[in-house]
């Protein structure tokens, strides 16, 4: 599947104002766009369910192996927030292998004797395990995944040792206030529904071994599994393997469970103060509407995220560092769930400028309502779109993620080259027409975590209305 | 430590010295085809050509580092990093942008100790175009005040941001003076606000004409492109560039021995766990012993089953985690072990335990098996790094800074295959065990 990719400089920019003059006193034309291929992918599915999708890419001998479960942080029960990570974590501290039961330390050195990492991880809607290893270590590295995802021993001393890691790891993660507003600015999206809570003491006290392995049996099974190959290694390679390490793999009699599809139900006031006494810095964070992973409006809402946070020239890097030096950077990225998604936009800045940066990227999310980006800018956004995703192409672990990513919102990886085109066929006034729709004031909601008495009443003048919180008293349950 | 949206500072210049290439691997790394030259004006140019992917990585290597802030402007290499992106002659501020991500490319910079490194990478039929534009900036810098003040408002912000909303930057900026008795490389990179305040737009000015010139830098090409049409358009562009008169200034500072052993007490405002640094001066990057210190931290401290994971993580449970690291600069180093406490321990405990694991490595038996783990996550490393036209041009351009020559980016994995269990002993031995080191605990201070 070869393309070519339309990222010739428009016409607009071609001789930018900024360059008439002499020959050697402007930059030369660009020749002729190259053509990228993108990569091929191929799709089986096998007997007990487990679909396989492999990204063939022969340049270098390394292949990235992925395997993810349906063990996502939506699968968190009520009041229990960070069981699934557990799970996650647990699900490489010990397996049975060939019949023996083996601990941490083994299934570590195994791993590790791959020249690769286990990597295990609980995104919001799905878990994974992963590890990129060299070519002729393919066959092991399978071999581990399925072990530790089918047989894992989840048990109680390593339990234990991993709520014990995960309650350091919050300690620090509440000291910083970039992790602290996010985790408050999710909240204040979505309300009290899965993709709204985050892990605290609290939440992590009230999960028992008994809760990970219920996660485990109910969500960690064939037919709700995707394995994914990037590198090098080939479909009819790919399946041999997948067939040898996956196919014993029993798909279970009963169906598997619905998961909850959340909506967000946000907070009646719009927006959070989280007070951290001491914070080097403010934190600000702004939540507004996204799509779901698969939306026919995916497209757009892709754009219009570049528009306002992709790339360092997105509107609202300009406005808040280019033109002002208030924070080393905007970053913004949309997060598509199955039935809605959220977007975020976030900043660091010293205490006395939290009230201006807030303002700032408030009004300039909502100027995308009124001004629709011009077709330069569009161009050059869009370019810093595509370019990122080749980019994120080049290695096998990006493709890897990148693959694993689309089936779990829903998309066909297959499917690229399409997805380009409708970026590409993306319109201004859609895009203006999309923050009009979706980033009207009443549904942003915002979060500043830092030191409150240093931000001073310029901040509480900024956010009127708002909830009030210490960062060490955090609840995002029913009761925040 | 790093990830931040751009224009990154490399607080140690061990943090890009990321594994390059293998020969006698037991898998053939694809062999970078390498072209050399030299212009009239001193500006090197290395080149790797591999046809196909659509992509070109340009990098612009200069020899000027965080090492040669001028005295009472600590952080300022750093800083006028920043101002390459703002306007020059005949391109606006932020132009870099328009010429690379506007068009699906990317930029980026970051400061170290040695060097300071633009890095851009675009689809390749804009590789004229960005050759153009480097030697624009390398000539016609021109930034004005407005800009001059904005950025370094955003320099900053990235302090802020690195050194005090981290839990841990305080910690980790605080290395660099402790380790370091006399070279410039005490002063951290990143400055501080009073010497950032200090820096006037003449400084630019004038650092900009001693450093940034033609015989100062080398040029990394790596992608898809025709190498005839590379030298071409380099004399065209860059080969017209004048050299100055006169020698580019080098900061010329022996560092001297530690003669005895020292203890810190560092506190902050906000430190959820306690934690420890232990700090051993260390080799030059070039030295022969750096195969072996890599090694051997790479047996310490890289992944759930190196030797600190194991006895202070997994099985005392008395650190959340624990780490040792040479940072190998051109002209001496560090070696840092640190441990970040499980829970509110007094970070003076975490010593022992450390210093035990690190003696154990250096007394006691080292299985073949462990050795070869950690030589394949070497290779395998190297491999994921040079995926990418990037990657493969970091490599090249870190071998040049820190070894004085690409190749080296060839030879250093080899060398790393080839370090033996004696070697590491040795290099412990040498470097740790009979050395003096600083002891530096980190807690929260008390609140007022």
């Amino acid at each position: 599947m070869k393309r070519r990719l339309l990222l010739a400089a428009p016409a607009a920019l071609a001789v930018p104002a900024w360059a008439q003059g002499e020959a050697l006193d402007r930059p030369p034309e660009p020749g002729p766009p190259p053509a990228l291929a993108w990569p091929a992918i191929d799709e089986f599915t096998l007997a007990n369910g487990l679909r396989v999708v492999v990204a063939a890419r022969h340049k270098v001998p390394l292949v990235s192996v992925s395997l993810l479960l349906q063990a996502g942080r939506e699968t968190d029960p009520a009041g229990q927030a960070g069981a699934a990570a557990l799970l996650a974590t647990l699900l490489t501290k010990g397996a049975r292998r060939q019949g023996r039961a083996e601990g941490a330390l083994r299934i570590a050195r195994a791993a590790e004797a791959l020249g690769g990492t286990l990597d295990a991880a609980a995104a919001w809607r799905h878990a994974s395990l992963s590890m990129t290893v060299t070519a002729p270590r393919c066959a092991a590295a399978l071999a581990l995944l399925a072990d530790c995802a089918r047989a894992p021993l989840l048990q109680a001393a390593e339990f234990e040792r991993a709520r014990s890691q995960a309650l350091d790891a919050l300690r620090v993660a509440f000291a910083n206030p970039g992790e602290v507003a996010q985790m408050a600015a999710r909240r204040a999206f979505w309300g009290d529904v899965p993709p709204g809570w985050s892990p605290t003491p609290a939440t992590l006290a009230r999960v028992t071994p008994d809760t990970v392995r219920r996660l485990h049996a109910r969500f960690v099974r064939p037919d709700r599994a995707i394995l994914v190959l990037a590198g090098a290694v080939d479909a009819a390679e790919a399946r041999t393997l997948a067939e040898r390490h996956f196919a014993a793999w029993a798909r279970p009699a009963a169906p598997p469970p619905a998961l909850p599809r959340a909506r967000p139900q946000p907070i009646d006031a719009a927006g959070v103060l989280v007070d951290l006494p001491g914070s080097g810095q403010s934190s600000v964070v702004i939540a507004a509407p996204f799509v779901a992973g698969a939306s026919s409006e995916r497209a757009r809402a892709d754009v219009a995220n570049v528009v306002l946070g992709g790339g360092y020239s997105s509107r609202l890097n300009q406005e808040v560092r280019i033109q002002r030096g208030l924070s080393y950077g905007v970053a913004a990225f949309g997060e598509p769930q199955a039935e809605a998604g959220a977007w975020f936009a976030s900043a660091q800045t010293q205490h006395a400028s939290a009230a201006a940066v807030l303002q700032l990227m408030q009004a300039e999310v909502q100027r995308l309502a009124r001004a629709a980006p011009g077709a330069a800018e569009l161009d050059a956004r869009r370019a810093t779109l595509i370019g990122n995703l080749v980019r994120r192409l080049q290695g096998t672990g990006g493709l890897a993620q990148f693959v694993g990513a689309q089936l779990v919102q829903g998309r066909a990886p297959a499917a690229l080259a399409q997805q380009v085109d409708e970026l590409l066929a993306v319109t201004p006034e859609q895009v203006r027409d999309f923050a009009e729709r979706h980033w009207a004031a009443g549904a942003l909601r915002f979060a500043v975590a830092g030191d409150l008495a240093a931000a001073g009443a310029a901040l509480a003048d900024a956010a009127p209305g708002a909830l009030r919180r210490r960062a060490d008293a955090l609840d995002f349950g029913a009761a925040f | 430590m790093i990830g931040l949206p751009r224009r990154r500072l490399l607080l140690a210049a061990a943090a890009l010295a990321a594994a390059p290439g293998l020969r006698a691997a037991p898998l053939a790394l694809p062999a970078l085809a390498l072209r050399e030259r030299r212009l009239a004006n001193g500006l090197h140019v290395i080149a790797a050509a591999e046809p196909g992917g659509g992509t070109v990585a340009v990098q612009m290597w200069y020899r000027v580092g965080s090492k040669d802030d001028p005295p009472g402007r600590s952080g300022f290499a750093h800083l006028f990093e920043h101002m390459m992106f703002k306007s020059t002659r005949h391109l606006a501020s932020e132009a870099f942008d328009r010429l690379t991500e506007d068009v699906g490319g990317s930029n980026n910079a970051f400061t170290a100790d040695d060097t300071t490194a633009y890095l851009n990478e675009v689809p390749s039929n804009h590789l004229e175009r960005l050759l153009w534009a480097e030697a624009e900036r390398l000539s016609n810098l021109n930034v004005d005040a407005a800009n001059f003040a904005s950025e370094r408002d955003v320099v900053k912000e990235e302090y802020r941001e690195r050194v005090e909303a981290d839990p841990y930057g305080r910690l980790f900026n605080a290395l660099p003076e402790l380790g370091f008795i006399e070279h410039p490389y005490r002063r951290p990179g990143i400055g501080n606000l009073a010497e950032l305040d200090a820096a006037t737009l003449d400084d630019v000015r004038a650092f900009h004409r001693t450093y940034y010139r033609p015989d100062n830098v080398a040029l990394v090409v790596v992608g898809d492109f025709d190498p005839a049409d590379l030298d071409r358009w380099v004399d065209r562009h860059l080969g017209r560039l004048p050299r100055p008169e006169g020698s580019v200034p080098r900061v010329r500072s022996a560092e001297p021995r530690r003669r005895e052993h020292r203890r810190v007490a560092l506190t902050a405002p906000t430190v959820p766990l306690p934690a420890l640094a232990l700090l051993w001066q260390g080799p030059p990057a070039a030295h022969a012993d750096a195969p072996a210190l890599k090694v051997a931290a790479a047996l310490l401290a890289d992944g759930d089953s190196s030797r600190l994971n194991e006895a202070l993580v997994y099985r005392a449970r008395s650190a959340q985690s624990a780490g040792f690291e040479p940072l190998l600069n051109a002209d001496a180093g560090l070696l840092v072990g640190y441990a970040i406490a499980s829970g509110p321990r007094p970070a003076a405990s975490l010593e022992a335990p450390l210093l035990a694991e690190i003696r154990r490595l250096a007394e006691g038996p080292l299985p073949a098996a462990e050795l070869e783990k950690v030589r394949l996550k070497l290779l395998t490393a190297a491999l994921a790094e040079r995926q990418t036209a990037a990657g493969r041009a970091m490599a090249l351009g870190n071998a040049l800074v820190m070894a004085g020559d690409v190749r080296a980016a060839d030879a250093e994995l080899a060398r790393l295959q080839a370090v033996s269990a004696g070697d590491v002993r040795r290099v412990l031995r040498t470097h740790v065990l009979q050395a003096h080191r600083v002891s530096a605990t980190y807690t929260q201070a008390p609140t007022s």
